[in-house]
């Protein structure tokens, strides 16, 4: 990566188009995006690029269907020790980039590159494709009948994909990557603005391991403004794309809604938010209030509550009286000092407080018959409501604040989640077994131990936690497509 | 003229200032009329601090005990959020003591003396306090949550002045002394200020309430403004029998959703009527923006063009709201409608004092309302030359609540009093934007998500 200083004072970095094993450096007709929060970046013309990013010639993934799985994971597996952070000058740029452009603090970001080679490893991939596609469906056709018998087969085709994938977690670039490279797909992945390095920086290293390996070889990354139609219109089309994984909601949604025409299959990762519930008991006893305060931090606390499974509202079993509420109140300032023991490497003060939400705090600490602030936007805070009410701004809670909410049945509160509420950490464990059901029949797609955050919690068995679900649905089993072949006779 | 204008602002009578014609405030300089602002700043903090919770507890927060400059109010001065920073169930579940405790720590007047019985809705609560010598009114925030201005009977005199003032200034038609007929696609009363305002300016104008023609000869539920958003999710859940709703709002609700489907055909029949029946006289025609070129394209598509009399006032505002307007609008409305220009103005409804547009499309501050330009850590900037940030405006004529309001709005503002119009005062340009707007407009994307954006997704699919 070259980096420029076409002005004073600003520096432009130089991201190529990755197309098929090669390396498009931006040239005369380079285009300039980003500035107003991150660095500028400049990258080729993504309309003189837009047909050679997607396969027009679904034949053309022959090379991949007839590589066995085994080599592709032989493949990922070298790949993924040299992304370490740092031994990987392109990784390093992503993440300086990263850092530029995104919420996250170094310390905090330099472990989230930190898990990118983990993510690589043998063991982990052949876990996750068993778990979820399985091997012999995508290496060959599948008997499903009785043996010697069976006129039936089915065989997991890889499909040509597009990924618009979010940049708040840079840990989605390294993801799909590895979903696609899995189920033997074509893939296009658009970067966002808020990242738009990682998923360049990955592939690059893969071009360096062989530019001629197949799945080098289906691989494209690419940036344009999203909504560029001349650019969409090439490539957004059912000849050419076949599925099409769009991060992000409305974000990502509102520019590709127009192209969405039955032929190409919408896989919607949804943006999601993440609540905890907190049971009558954390509020009896000192051990029991310590023990959730720390839990609320950490499940609130993790990736500075970036990421959608960060616990925004915390629900807590508890009346409105007086009392009650000094105990909240107390709840709250135990929570408060809970986000400082976090490990830096999960949590720090962020980078600069939000303005619209010191706005917010600064709006409502007037009100003190309703609201109690303890704490602040430049370094963590909670908000007690003093009645059942989460505050306006509760979907937009970030940088580890959290807001307390007293609810006096709380069973009730399943009623208030739905399709959008990803992960629910509940204490006690009592409480957990109690509601998941209810919880899950109104859309919340995770329940875990209060603190027991998804990346940390693996118990005594790492494995259990490879090739699970994600948001309610298995990606990897939806990026294939699902073949059948019968005769007349037996094979 | 220097001499006669210093005098023209008495410090101990701020709201006699929109008495003043307004060339003669506009011929004022900055650097004379910021002196007496600043007077009357340092005395409205004084008076309001010991009466004023809300207030009190801003300054005592940020370690402000007098204000010496024009610039020291900045960090007292309210977040617009603080007019509705109540739990909406207050609403929900009719608790209006609650909902009077948290108003009465906005404003000097007791609220809490207020006898509160029978209430059932939110307009009868507003009723109650303004019978008690409130002007309550309030606007709507995009939430759909109400922001309540505590304004009150002693501030109406000025503030009805300064609404004439600002009408006259932005179109050349006085309709207090003069009988000029007004058409307004709205609502005949309510307590949205604006329609609150129009109510209350209407009995001191020439033509009166007989002159003043709306779209709806029936009030604005305050309370299914303040309810929409709750009832439009309890509805999408099949939930709206168990949010006990009284009846009579939900059939207010239902009539007003049925209104809206044919709004457009509505208007058209609406104002088609008053231009046959108003032709060749002066009328004075409000709107929004992009409603009023609706109909105007609409009207110029099937051959009409109004007949008024071409000194006319049309006054329109609120933007285009995503309604693709083609790019000579203003000619063709002019066009339509008969005048010789649009009328526009710039303001918030927490402060009284709006910016009249003039000839050269700038909108220039009266002397009672101090502006303030703001960077991004809400730091003045300085008031010299052309500044672009964020709006901020200390309202010299409210008495019993706090006049300081930053807005969400970014403006461009010219501090030199040099607009070729002629005006003096400080002035914005025609670009003003909302942040929360310009904050949307980047290429990121974010897996953490929002209800709003669910929602924002469920409006653009319903409306293709």
């Amino acid at each position: 990566m070259t980096v420029l200083a076409s002005r004073v004072g600003v520096t432009v970095f130089d991201i190529p188009f990755l197309i098929r094993g090669r390396v498009i450096e931006p040239g005369g007709d380079g285009v300039e995006f980003g500035g107003r929060v991150g660095a500028r970046f400049r990258t080729p013309d993504a309309r003189a690029y837009a047909d050679q990013l997607v396969l027009a010639d679904a034949g053309a993934l022959q090379d991949l269907a007839d590589t066995p799985i085994d080599e592709i994971i032989d493949f990922l597996a070298e790949l993924g020790p040299r992304l370490a952070l740092e031994r990987n000058p392109l990784m390093q740029a992503a993440f300086g980039l990263a850092l530029d452009a995104g919420e996250l603090t170094e310390p905090i970001l330099r472990d989230v590159y930190g898990q990118f080679p983990a993510l690589f490893d043998r063991h982990r991939l052949e876990l996750q494709v068993e778990k979820t596609v399985g091997k012999a469906y995508l290496d060959g056709w599948v008997e499903q009948g009785r043996a010697g018998r069976s006129t039936t087969r089915v065989r997991a085709i890889g499909t040509r994909n597009m990924h618009i994938i979010a940049g708040n977690v840079p840990m989605t670039a390294a993801v799909t990557v590895v979903r696609s490279a899995l189920t033997k797909g074509d893939c296009l992945i658009k970067m966002p603005s808020n990242d738009p390095f990682t998923a360049t920086a990955i592939v690059r290293s893969m071009i360096d391991v062989d530019p001629d390996h197949p799945v080098t070889r289906h691989f494209a990354v690419a940036y344009w403004k999203g909504g560029d139609e001349a650019v969409e219109r090439q490539i957004y089309r059912p000849s050419r794309i076949e599925k099409l994984t769009a991060w992000g909601g409305m974000a990502s949604m509102k520019h590709i809604q127009k192209y969405l025409v039955p032929g190409i299959e919408l896989i919607a990762m949804n943006p999601k938010l993440s609540i905890s519930i907190v049971g009558h008991e954390a509020l009896e006893g000192p051990a029991a209030m310590q023990e959730a305060a720390s839990g609320v931090a950490h499940m609130a606390g993790h990736m500075n509550q970036t990421a959608c499974s960060a616990t925004r509202v915390v629900y807590v079993e508890c009346g409105t009286d007086e009392e009650d509420l000094e105990r909240l109140e107390e709840f709250g300032q135990a929570i408060h000092e809970a986000f400082f023991q976090l490990p830096e490497s999960e949590s720090t003060i962020p980078k600069c407080p939000q303005p619209d939400l010191e706005e917010e705090l600064g709006a409502i600490s007037l009100e003190e018959e309703f609201y109690r602030v303890i704490g602040d936007a430049a370094s963590a805070g909670v908000v007690v409501s003093r009645t059942e009410e989460p505050v306006d701004f509760a979907d937009r809670l970030t940088n580890r604040i959290v807001n307390l909410v007293p609810v006096a049945d709380i069973v009730r509160v399943t009623g208030w989640v739905s399709e959008e509420t990803q992960t629910v950490g509940i204490y006690p464990e009592s409480l957990r077994t109690k509601l998941r059901q209810d919880l899950a029949l109104h859309g919340v797609q995770r329940t875990l131990p209060l603190g027991a955050t998804a990346f940390v919690y693996t118990g005594e068995d790492a494995d259990q936690t490879i090739g699970l679900p994600h948001d309610g649905t298995e990606p990897m089993r939806r990026m294939v497509r699902w073949v059948i072949d019968q005769s007349a006779a037996p094979a | 003229m220097a001499q006669v204008s210093a005098s023209v602002l008495d410090p101990e009578n701020a709201a006699g200032w929109p008495a003043v014609p307004f060339e003669v405030l506009f011929g004022l300089s900055r650097q004379e009329v910021e002196p007496v602002q600043q007077e009357v700043l340092v005395r409205r903090f004084e008076q309001l601090r010991p009466v004023v919770a809300a207030l009190d507890k801003l300054a005592t927060r940020q370690g402000v005990d007098r204000l010496a400059g024009l610039d020291d109010v900045v960090p007292v001065m309210f977040d617009h959020r603080v007019l509705k920073s109540y739990p909406l169930s207050l609403i929900e579940k009719r608790q209006f003591d609650r909902l009077t405790g948290w108003l009465d720590r906005l404003t000097s007047v007791d609220l809490l003396a207020v006898s509160l019985g029978g209430l059932a809705s939110v307009d009868d609560w507003i009723e109650r306090l303004d019978a008690a010598g409130m002007i309550l009114g309030h606007s709507s925030g995009t939430s759909g949550k109400l922001s309540f201005i505590p304004r009150s009977q002693q501030e109406w005199p000025a503030w009805r002045d300064a609404y004439r003032q600002m009408r006259v200034a932005a179109s050349g038609v006085d309709t207090v002394s003069e009988t000029v007929p007004s058409f307004a696609p709205t609502y005949r009363f309510g307590h949205h200020m604006s329609i609150k305002q129009a109510s209350l300016y209407s009995s001191y104008e020439a033509a009166g309430e007989a002159g003043r023609h709306v779209l709806y000869d029936y009030p604005m539920s305050s309370d299914l403004m303040s309810l929409a958003g709750r009832l439009r999710q309890a509805e999408e859940r099949g939930e709206l029998d168990k949010l006990a709703i009284d009846p009579g709002l939900l059939a207010k609700r239902a009539q007003l959703i049925e209104a809206s489907r044919h709004r457009d055909e509505d208007l058209q029949r609406w104002f088609t009527k008053l231009a046959q029946e108003y032709q060749g006289q002066k009328v004075w025609i409000a709107g929004v923006s992009a409603e009023m070129t609706r109909l105007a394209l609409r009207g110029l598509e099937s051959g009409v063009r109004c007949q008024f009399s071409p000194d006319s006032a049309l006054l329109t505002g609120g933007g285009m709201k995503g309604y693709a307007a083609p790019d000579d609008w203003q000619q063709r409305i002019m066009d339509f409608y008969g005048v010789r220009r649009i009328s526009s103005l710039y303001g918030m409804s927490e402060c009284m004092g709006t910016a009249p547009r003039c000839t050269e499309g700038y909108y220039h501050f009266l002397p009672y309302t101090i502006p303030y330009l703001l960077d991004a850590d809400f730091v003045p900037l300085p008031r010299t030359g052309t500044q672009t940030g964020r709006m901020a405006l200390f309202d010299l004529l409210a008495e019993t609540y706090w006049g300081g309001f930053i807005s969400s709005d970014r403006v461009t503002m010219y501090w030199d009093d040099d607009c070729p119009c002629g005006w003096k005062g400080p002035r914005l340009g025609p670009d003003i934007a909302r942040f929360s707007d310009i904050e949307g407009e980047d290429d990121k994307i974010t897996c953490a998500g929002t209800a709003q954006a669910y929602n924002d997704f469920m409006d653009y699919i319903s409306g293709i």
